[in-house]
């Protein structure tokens, strides 16, 4: 059976600067895998040639079976790949509800016709969008602020509204990009026991982080990045021994002594 | 509150109206509705989607020279001209849609400017089929089905129907998921396309939506005013109308009515003091902003909306320009 999420020989250029340099590298269905790497190691690139935001220059992505890479990100998002944002995008003049219904909306389809004439199918479209939104508000435990305003939210609430938005798209593959940037060592914590929960759920998650401690702690497979190249991929443990990752994180042994 | 209103519109008004006995006051009020048709259509542009449009004025000029050109040479009845001004104008917010849906914010604004000043122009020197700057006179007045309504009473009662439907239609499409799912394109287009949003056809069916009012606001035009100029639909009614939309709050129903009878009736009301009252037109605007930045009901600050419009333009990393 093929890997859920198939990275095959991925290169992207920006002129002269080549930030992936023919990655490789899989996600299987319910795996709960971390991308590593040191900042400009390329982990932003490659996650936006995931989710269709910039085309890759050579290779190809598929999910499950299918070639992604080429796509519109809305087809991607469709097709279940639901992300999430390092420099957090909610919306911040829409109540927090109304921020998740977008997701909703975007798995259910949305026309204009259901706005202008509430047929029996239109009104079950808005109530799925509605049930699917309060789902996804009530497991990331923004249920009690959904009439906020979005920007009224503290920063790590706006963490949680961000992949609340992103579970109400209904993903097969849920990839979070850098969630603990900005997040105390509390809040971080509370944070990966709530990854590892929907991971436990059975939910497929690819997380993207530049921080090791959280990678290390909660995944169970691990894809190390530097200067645009995959260095290692293997178990926490295994990559923590090895060479070439303590290389890229920490310098050559000589510097380090 | 929406009985309050209804009361108000199709009641209060009209027998004030009616007892103060003015034709003048009855055709102030008409113009004003057909105004806030436009503005309500502006609204769903500007205000919900978060497109700067400043080609609307043409849109509504197509509806009604539509008008005009099909009850003076077809000789059709308005039950007819006003549905097929709507469709004509729609068409043709489709047509100015499709290849400049793909503009990123001020780039999108500029084109719809050309695009509007392009109809203008065809307008006044397509002679043979417009009359040109001479315009279209003796357009029949309305009388839908044989019925007559080109009575001051009848026609502002009509018109106040067409602009309660507006209202409803505006009010159903904001108010709704795909309200929401509009918000988001203006909100952060780029992220409401990665939550699966098809963000290009969202925007391509809200501007024929309001295109489709505003053609149907020029047709009223049109029959209640017996004369269509090409001059009537210029940048500066464009611009007349986005002001109303900022004024009364962007992303508001209530909002763009309100603006809309503001800034029309403002004027009118200060004709006593002469051709400053343009100057104070100006200034209520300006304070508007000053004082109250999201009008007087809206969602978003209009500085906020035109920062992100121009300020992005700045913005390399942001892919903007051709997507």
């Amino acid at each position: 059976m093929p890997a859920l999420l198939e990275i095959d020989r991925v290169t992207r250029r920006f002129g002269g600067l080549t930030a992936v340099d023919d990655v490789s590298g899989h996600v299987r269905e319910g795996e709960l895998v971390g991308l590593i790497g040191p900042n400009g190691a390329g982990k932003t690139t490659l996650f936006n040639v995931i989710c269709g935001f910039t085309p890759p220059s050579s290779g190809e992505v598929r999910f499950a079976g299918t070639r992604i890479s080429g796509l519109k990100p809305w087809r991607i998002c469709r097709l279940g790949i639901g992300r999430t944002f390092q420099n957090l995008r909610v919306f911040p003049n829409m109540t927090v509800f109304d921020n998740v219904s977008v997701g909703a909306a975007g798995r259910e389809g949305h026309s204009p016709l259901d706005a202008l004439w509430r047929s029996a199918a239109a009104r079950e479209r808005s109530a799925a969008i509605s049930r699917r939104s309060w789902a996804a508000l009530e497991r990331t435990g923004l249920a009690d602020v959904a009439g906020e305003l979005a920007a009224n939210l503290s920063y790590g609430r706006r963490k949680y509204l961000e992949i609340a938005r992103a579970l109400a798209t209904g993903p097969r593959l849920l990839v979070l990009d850098e969630p603990a940037a900005g997040l105390n060592d509390t809040e971080t914590q509370a944070l990966a026991r709530f990854i590892t929960s929907l991971a436990a759920e059975g939910l497929t998650i690819l997380l993207v982080e530049h921080d090791m401690g959280l990678v290390m702690s909660i995944c169970q497979r691990v894809m190390v990045l530097a200067s645009g190249r995959k260095i290692a991929d293997g178990t926490p443990e295994e990559v923590q021994r090895d060479e070439a990752v303590l290389e890229a994180y920490l310098g050559v042994a000589e510097e380090g002594a | 509150m929406p009985l309050a209103v209804a009361a108000f519109v199709f009641v209060l008004l009209p027998l004030g109206l009616s007892l103060a006995g003015s034709g003048y006051l009855f055709r102030l009020a008409v113009v004003t509705l057909i105004f806030a048709i436009l503005a309500l259509s502006m609204q769903l542009i500007t205000g919900v989607a978060g497109l700067l449009s400043l080609g609307h004025a043409a849109i509504y000029g197509v509806g009604a020279y539509t008008a005009a050109i099909l009850a003076t040479r077809l000789g059709l009845d308005a039950a007819l001209t006003i549905p097929l001004s709507g469709l004509v104008s729609g068409l043709v917010g489709i047509a100015l849609a499709l290849p400049t849906m793909r503009l990123v914010s001020i780039y999108f604004a500029v084109a719809t400017l050309g695009l509007g000043e392009m109809i203008y122009v065809t307008l006044l020197n397509w002679v043979s089929f417009t009359k040109g700057p001479l315009g279209i006179g003796a357009i029949p007045p309305l009388r839908p089905l044989g019925i007559d309504l080109s009575g001051p009473l009848a026609t502002y009662l009509f018109v106040a129907v067409i602009t309660a439907f507006a209202a409803v239609v505006v009010h159903r499409c904001a108010h709704s998921y795909y309200g929401n799912a509009l918000r988001a394109v203006r909100e952060d287009d780029q992220c409401a396309d990665a939550m699966g949003l098809n963000v290009v056809r969202l925007k391509i069916e809200v501007f024929a939506i309001a295109c489709f009012l505003a053609g149907l606001a020029g047709a009223l035009w049109a029959h209640t005013t017996g004369y269509v100029n090409p001059a009537d639909f210029r940048f500066a009614e464009s611009i007349l109308i986005l002001a109303m939309v900022v004024v009364g709050g962007l992303g508001s129903v209530p909002g763009a009515i309100i603006g809309a009878a503001l800034l029309l009736l403002l004027p009118e009301a200060l004709r006593a003091v002469g051709e400053v009252r343009i100057l104070m037109v100006g200034a209520v605007m300006f304070l508007c902003i000053l004082f109250l930045p999201k009008g007087l009901f809206g969602e978003v600050s209009a500085l906020d909306l035109a920062r992100r419009q121009f300020g992005a333009a700045w913005q390399p990393e942001r892919g903007l320009g051709w997507r």
